[in-house]
């Protein structure tokens, strides 16, 4: 999951128990996605709060934003809704793909969750760039999540120079 | 597939027959384009009146997008078979169809704040992934949310 590789196609149900799959979430546009280590965790509440000013960009902006945690659904549904969030929580509460994405946080053996990362990642799940976000400010800031979204954009969009008159 | 279908309200039945009398609507193609969902209650918050409309971009019609995003979809839960907005050209919304297998929530629809609502029984409506969010622009004009670039 190196900038340029190809990113598995999650199949996870998401807040609402839904099954989902990665590429249908990503719906042709750009994608953030993010793993993290579930509601308890006081960074991922920040951090969270932050992505939820964040989204009211990217619902303008043809971008998406996914966040995957070990927590069932019927939590992160709770925790979404308590942040204001408008984005997909997905569900990976039984590990299938934890250990296959390498990002179990070995160092929290009480609740084996998810190694807080991000990727941000073209409509074909390349990964533009990975951020190790074990220590808080590994995690990428908004305006580097801006930054990615516009060079992704600037790539996949054909008509990002507007048509001359 | 095609971005957009038509359905015709009267205000009181709602019709896939576009020789139907009644409104004729834009909707959101992947609602009526697959294995229809038998016994299914359809929230159309429209009126069959040709004048009443709202430009997609004016607030409250953005605000009810991202109510849709934030809680009408979770608070569903199973009951949601499909949604879509009402579109009638490139920038005016007619309000929006919730359908569901139990119509006992639609009084919380959001979009009854623009349009009221009018529940109609049918077996039209297929299964469809609610929009994952943020998004709540259109694309290229299609009823929200549908449509891709």
């Amino acid at each position: 999951m190196k900038p340029g590789g190809a990113f598995p196609d999650l199949d996870l149900p998401d807040h609402t128990g839904r099954s989902r799959l990665l590429s249908e979430l990503a719906g042709g546009d750009p994608l953030a996605l993010f793993t993290s280590r579930g509601w308890w965790c006081p960074k991922e509440q920040h951090y969270l709060r932050g992505l939820c000013r964040l989204q009211d960009e990217f619902e303008v902006a043809y971008a998406r934003m996914v966040v995957v945690s070990v927590d069932p659904p019927e939590v992160q549904s709770a925790f979404r809704a308590g942040l204001g969030a408008r984005f997909t929580f997905l569900s990976d509460s039984e590990r299938r793909w934890l250990p296959q994405l390498g990002l179990l946080e070995t160092t929290d053996t009480l609740h084996d969750p998810y190694l807080p990362a991000a990727f941000t990642l073209t409509p074909d799940l390349r990964v533009h760039r990975a951020y190790n976000g074990y220590w808080y400010f590994g995690r990428p800031t908004l305006e580097e999540l801006r930054r990615d979204m516009r060079e992704i954009t600037m790539a996949v969009r054909a008509d990002w120079e507007a048509p001359p008159a | 597939m095609r971005p957009f279908a038509f359905v015709v309200f009267d205000g009181k039945h709602l019709s896939l027959d576009p020789r139907a009398p009644g409104r004729r609507l834009r909707i959101d193609a992947r609602c009526v384009e697959g294995d229809p969902v038998r016994g299914a209650f359809a929230h159309v918050c429209a009126l069959p009146d040709k004048a009443a409309a709202l430009r997609y971009d004016e607030p409250e019609v953005q605000q009810a997008r991202r109510d849709v995003l934030a809680w009408w979809i979770p608070m569903l839960g199973d009951q949601l078979v499909c949604l879509s907005t009402f579109a009638l050209d490139a920038s005016r919304c007619a309000g929006a169809v919730t359908v569901a297998r139990d119509p006992s929530l639609f009084a919380d629809d959001p979009f009854l704040r623009l349009f009221a609502g009018t529940v109609v029984p049918t077996d039209s409506f297929c299964a469809v992934a609610p929009p994952p969010g943020p998004p709540i622009e259109r694309y290229a004009g299609a009823p929200w949310p549908g449509g891709g670039f």
